[in-house]
């Protein structure tokens, strides 16, 4: 029954569930080093699934509704921006205020706009790469069809998220950028100094987080499903940001915490199959990320320390 | 210094117009740029208000929707607005929320058989103990570890609805195809109070809305009289100095979170008391994350949670008639929602707005 359980599409599964919580981890990744705290990933997702389906829709190609959900997962975050660099305002606040106006925006164009709520017509999804169906044959011929099956059977923004991962891990400890990111978060006054522009800096971040999420959204609504349904990212933000934690604030850990996240969540979609024979509820799975990053905030495993001045409004002085 | 009396009286105005100033500011610049969008969607935006403020209160029925809806919104007001005071963030009221209901959901059916006002004391009693429970890791670890309670109270919300949603459709499953748990026994729930008023006919109000009114009072009472209040708003002001003047700011953290999640555990009990007399997935639509918008909306406030709860829940009860009549989509209360966070949080938009810059000095000098 394990070989029945665990198959090249348990993992292959993991990888495409990682994807979306490890694109808005990373964003979050880089909004938070940058001092501006962002609990918006989730709204700044589901605005991006939206329009992504709208655009798709409208120019009738899916590569164009993916560059319409990271304006718009772009757009969401200058909003954010505006309001927690420019006007100084609690960045919690309009995190939470981004979040419940995504759910508001999405829900009510969605009427306008189909004239129905709940779930958008379907439209182009955007394919895997490869299409051939290996047959595996002798050893050699297994490994290729696991090889196969795991790595080569995904959806473009899968492949971007991994390319991001890596791009940025090295960018931020290896760049004058990560360099000059990292300094903002952790003290802005000694950035100033040095010449570098706080508010530029922490607005480029914040809108890149955006996209990220807007990407990030694309890739529910354009690959894994191929419509917009209302609330349809239900909490995978709040995975990403855990996901962020969970991975110490770096890109690399952000993808590795997402795919741990992600690999519960296809072993749960797994275990329903088997439900009659392991009796472990679904719900604890789902609960997994959450529960791990308690104990990782709680600093069982080691101290999880955030950038030194997240959260706090920048004044030139 | 008689000469004054007429500059301290402006000064008064100013003070009460930059208490209630911003708020109300708030609101109608939220609702001037919702109806901007209800226009550019192609609905009519006096209509849609108006059909808005026909279902919130055209009727006594109708109040009485808004007061319903209302109810559990002054709970998280309370709860998110007494973490506010204490500088705590409690984003997870709505995971104590669904703590409550299921406490309430489980003791109902337990306590079937005993009197009901026995039964309301011990359920509410319950379920604030387990909000308090819950929001108790997080306030430790708050204290002892610094781990931001946005981010663990977050996570807990979430380990709170899978609970509940792995209850409901396990252990505590009542029988048949839907996944909820046994109704309670009406012992084991709150009287309506379309049954004692007689202008509130057919509505689902219950004894909750009073319970909240009551508790509203009471929390402004403690924060303003007691050593409790005191101690929690110097740490919120200042924890620094409150450690210096003997404080105990790890304490005050911990209690004050644990009152919080108290408040929001009575919503969650009430409304599987008083409106659906049992426990689902789906029993909350969010109202811990509402409770954030009347909590800013108050400043804080407990007796203005109150009216910003009634405003809340009057959108609430008025958005299906607002579809109903104007053809516009209900979602657009979020919208408003959303857009009132905002405003509130970026006073200096709303300042900005209304030329208000020009009286600062003389709020600063009150």
């Amino acid at each position: 029954m394990l070989s029945d359980i665990i198959t090249p599409d348990l993992f292959a599964s993991a990888i495409r569930m990682a994807t979306p919580l490890a694109l808005a981890a990373i964003g979050g990744t880089i909004c938070e080093r940058s001092g501006v705290v962002n609990i918006a990933l989730e709204g700044m997702m589901l605005v991006g699934a939206f329009a992504g389906v709208v655009a798709s829709m409208f120019f009738g190609n899916a590569w164009l509704g993916v560059l319409g959900a990271v304006l718009a997962g772009a757009l969401m975050a200058l909003i954010h921006a505006f309001a927690s660099i420019t006007l100084r305002a609690d960045q919690v606040v309009s995190g939470t205020a981004i979040n419940i106006l995504a759910l508001g925006l999405t829900g009510f164009l969605m009427e306008v706009v189909y004239g129905h709520p709940g779930t958008t017509d379907s439209v182009d999804r955007l394919m895997p790469f490869f299409s051939a169906s290996p047959s595996g044959g002798g050893f050699f011929g297994e490994i290729w069809l696991w090889t196969y099956s795991i790595f080569l059977t995904h959806t473009p923004i899968v492949y971007m998220a991994i390319l991001i991962a890596v791009v940025g891990q090295w960018a931020l400890y290896k760049t004058t950028w990560g360099l000059r990111l990292r300094a903002l978060g952790e003290h802005p006054r000694a950035a100033d100094t040095v010449g570098i522009n706080v508010t530029r800096g922490r607005y480029s971040a914040v809108i890149m987080s955006g996209a990220l999420g807007g990407l990030a959204g694309a890739n529910l609504s354009l690959e894994q499903v191929g419509s917009f349904t209302e609330n349809m990212t239900n909490g995978r933000g709040f995975i990403a940001l855990a996901a962020n934690i969970f991975g110490r604030w770096t890109p690399g850990g952000s993808y590795g915490a997402s795919l741990l996240f992600g690999f519960a969540d296809a072993l749960q979609i797994k275990l329903q199959l088997f439900r009659d024979v392991i009796t472990i509820p679904s719900q604890f799975f789902l609960m997994l990320p959450y529960v791990l990053t308690v104990v990782v905030l709680a600093g069982v495993m080691g101290r999880a320390v955030a950038p030194a001045a997240i959260g706090k409004p920048y004044e030139k002085g | 210094m008689e000469s004054s009396a007429p500059k301290r009286w402006k000064r008064y105005l100013a003070v009460v117009t930059e208490r209630l100033g911003i708020p109300f500011v708030s609101v109608l610049i939220a609702i001037a740029i919702a109806s901007v969008i209800i226009w550019a969607a192609g609905f009519d935006p006096v209509a849609a208000f108006s059909a808005l403020w026909k279902g919130a209160f055209g009727s006594g029925r109708q109040i009485g929707e808004t007061m319903l809806r209302s109810t559990p919104l002054m709970f998280t007001g309370l709860a998110v607005a007494y973490g506010f005071r204490a500088g705590l963030f409690n984003i997870g009221a709505e995971g104590q929320l669904f703590m409550g209901g299921l406490a309430a959901a489980y003791l109902g059916i337990v306590l079937a058989g005993l009197p009901q006002p026995l039964n309301i004391i011990i359920m509410l009693v319950a379920a604030a103990l387990v909000g308090a429970a819950w929001a108790f890791i997080p306030a430790l670890l708050k204290a002892k570890v610094g781990a931001h309670e946005v981010i663990t109270t977050m996570m807990f919300t979430y380990i709170a609805r899978y609970l509940v949603s792995w209850l409901v459709t396990g252990p505590l499953k009542a029988e048949g195809q839907i996944p909820q748990t046994k109704a309670l026994p009406t012992e084991s729930t709150l009287p309506r109070l379309d049954e004692m008023f007689a202008f509130l006919p057919d509505s689902r109000v219950h004894l909750g809305f009073i319970i909240a009114i009551v508790l509203a009072v009471v929390v402004w009472w403690i924060l303003k009289y007691t050593t409790l209040g005191y101690e929690s708003r110097a740490v919120g002001y200042n924890p620094w100095a409150s450690e210096t003047s003997g404080i105990s700011v790890s304490m005050t953290t911990i209690k004050a979170l644990c009152i919080s999640g108290a408040f929001a555990g009575l919503a969650g009990a009430t409304e599987v008391m008083g409106v659906h007399g049992r426990l689902f997935d789906q029993f909350s639509s969010g109202f811990g994350f509402t409770g954030i918008a009347v909590a800013l909306l108050a400043k804080n406030n407990p007796l203005g949670v109150i009216f910003a709860a009634i405003l809340f829940g009057a959108l609430s009860a008025g958005s299906g008639t607002m579809q109903l009549l104007a053809d516009v989509p209900s979602k657009l209360i979020f919208i408003i929602q959303a857009l009132i966070i905002f405003l509130v949080a970026a006073e200096q938009l709303a300042k900005w707005l209304i030329g208000w810059t020009q009286k600062e000095e003389a709020i600063e000098h009150a």
